[in-house]
């Protein structure tokens, strides 16, 4: 794809208003206004930009006066921040994690390292470029940024929130198999999560052409239905206890 | 009183309550914002929130209970509003009385038990165990205060007992009259909010939140709601106690907020107590605190 002409292009119209009515979308304004003044953070502090998040919430800079206060379940949670790098191993709390969260849910990468492998760009055991796994809503670049530039990058993300612009958790359930086929290239032909995501897509209405797939097809084929852990209790243990 | 006016009361009651308490959350976020030198959150922060998390695209559910538990907690309060009398309104707060509210009260925390349990996060087991061992703490202490002011007024009945306080005076007020059991009282209080010293059953690093750590969407918004509900609900319910009830919306309000802001305040200065701890603490001197009280009222 070294040539540009080969590069696909997608191009979607966006949906005009189908009504004359001006106070139409005033709900979903709402709605929109509210999702962008409260945004609960999920932070996954792998790497050394964990550092900087310390001052951004607490006297000095106050995260809190934007509506961004952190949370500590992925259930609870409207931004997965993903500061550092993140290892092969990592990478994969970090999918079963976003897969978790309810959406609409924002990606934020923070430091180089998850743009595109920083200097660990020579490592074998760290995945280069995040946007690849998840799809990212927000990079904040820098090695590592000082927390001037990540409330920059939140009001950055807040402003693309309220209008409307942010809206890659969509991308992921309608281009699964692309962010399946790059998993799986990392962890193997087995890898599956929990979280069923083409039901989810399906459920919801987001379903997109590119959801189901080749990839998606060798998933089903691996994949194993949950089962709940049968609770046994080891009755000669009890009784020497 | 005709049909029409209590229907009225009994929808407006909550409505002015969940609104009061939105306000009250901001008030505690702001009272810790402030105390940790931070600026805190906007004006409409708790509202933010609360529309956000009920405006969530994708909805998880566990289940049935999962669902009627939520909505257990959030009616619960809901109930116990229209049996607090506010100023100008007393929905059926005669008819219902001390000892109703004292069950509707705890109709939440039970509600929560369901829905947490289907969830079977061990964390959310956790942490509504040490939840309702909290509620245990508090509740003995909580009855010894309610039993205490029922005898000193004669009676069970919230209108009367508000009355008898705006007849009076300040010298008739609970908190002149019986000291001790309003000490106790507000000692029970700060229990029953949860708050810093006695929050272990939520604790973020270690539980992950505890009872919320499934909630998600619609069913957080409906804890939050909760909160609110449940910050305004003590509240007046100890300005009704001990400190005359409202003798006007200002006044009514003035009162709740600060008599919410000294638990609020002291929150945010302490470290939190283990769970049987809070219970050895809850028995201990609120217990004996509100017993000497007692001996008082009843002599």
């Amino acid at each position: 794809m070294s040539v540009l002409k080969d590069i696909p292009v997608r191009y979607e119209t966006p949906q005009a208003s189908t009504s004359g009515n001006p106070l139409a979308n005033v709900f979903d304004e709402f709605i929109r206004f509210c999702r962008s003044r409260s945004l609960f953070m999920l932070h996954y502090c792998t790497g050394c930009g964990a550092i900087e998040l310390p001052p951004a919430m607490t006297s000095r800079f106050d995260m809190e006066r934007l509506g961004i206060q952190p949370m500590v379940t992925p259930r609870q949670a409207d931004i997965l921040l993903v500061t550092g790098y993140v290892s092969v191993k990592t990478l994969k709390r970090v999918i079963l994690t976003y897969e978790q969260m309810a959406s609409p849910k924002y990606v934020i990468g923070i430091c180089s390292c998850t743009v595109n492998g920083g200097m660990y760009w020579q490592s074998y055991a760290t995945a280069k470029k995040l946007n690849d796994y998840l799809p990212v809503d927000m990079y904040i670049a820098g090695c590592m940024p000082r927390p001037e530039a990540v409330i920059e990058g939140l009001r950055a993300l807040m402003e693309n929130i309220r209008t409307g612009a942010s809206d890659n958790w969509k991308d992921y359930y309608q281009r699964y198999d692309h962010y399946l086929a790059n998993q799986q290239r990392l962890f193997g032909e087995t890898w599956q999560t929990p979280t069923d995501v083409i039901g989810e897509a399906k459920n919801y209405g987001v379903l997109g052409p590119e959801t189901e797939g080749e990839h998606t097809r060798l998933l089903s084929l691996h994949k194993q239905p949950l089962e709940p852990l049968r609770m046994t209790l080891n009755a000669g243990k009890l009784e020497r206890m | 009183m005709n049909l029409t006016e209590l229907m009225i009361e009994l929808v407006l009651m909550p409505f002015v309550a969940f609104v009061i308490g939105l306000g009250m959350v901001l008030m505690m976020r702001k009272i810790a914002a402030r105390l940790q030198r931070r600026v805190g959150p906007p004006f409409f922060q708790p509202l933010y929130d609360i529309v956000k998390l009920y405006a969530k695209r994708t909805q998880t559910s566990h289940g049935m209970v999962h669902d009627i538990g939520i909505v257990m907690a959030v009616g619960g309060y809901v109930a116990a509003e229209t049996l607090l009398p506010m100023p100008g309104m007393n929905g059926i707060a005669d008819k219902g009385g001390l000892i109703t509210l004292m069950y509707l009260m705890m109709v939440p925390s039970l509600g929560m038990a369901l829905g947490v349990g289907q969830c079977a996060n061990p964390n959310g087991s956790i942490g509504i165990g040490r939840a309702l061992t909290a509620m245990l703490a508090y509740d003995v202490p909580f009855v010894i205060v309610v039993f205490g002011v029922a005898w000193h007024f004669g009676s069970t009945n919230l209108v009367s007992m508000i009355e008898i306080q705006q007849a009076g005076g300040i010298s008739t007020w609970g908190i002149t009259q019986m000291p001790l059991l309003a000490l106790a009282g507000l000692f029970t209080l700060h229990g029953m909010l949860g708050k810093q010293p006695f929050e272990v059953y939520i604790a973020p690093a270690e539980i992950a939140t505890g009872p919320m750590v499934e909630m998600s969407g619609k069913h957080m918004g409906g804890l939050f709601v909760m909160q609110s509900f449940q910050l305004y609900t003590a509240a007046a319910l100890y300005v009704t106690l001990f400190l005359g009830g409202g003798e006007n919306w200002l006044f009514f309000i003035v009162k709740c907020f600060v008599v919410l802001a000294v638990p609020v305040s002291l929150a945010y200065l302490f470290p939190r107590y283990r769970t049987e701890d809070m219970v050895r603490l809850m028995w201990k001197w609120p217990v004996l605190v509100g017993l000497v009280g007692l001996a008082f009222v009843m002599r």
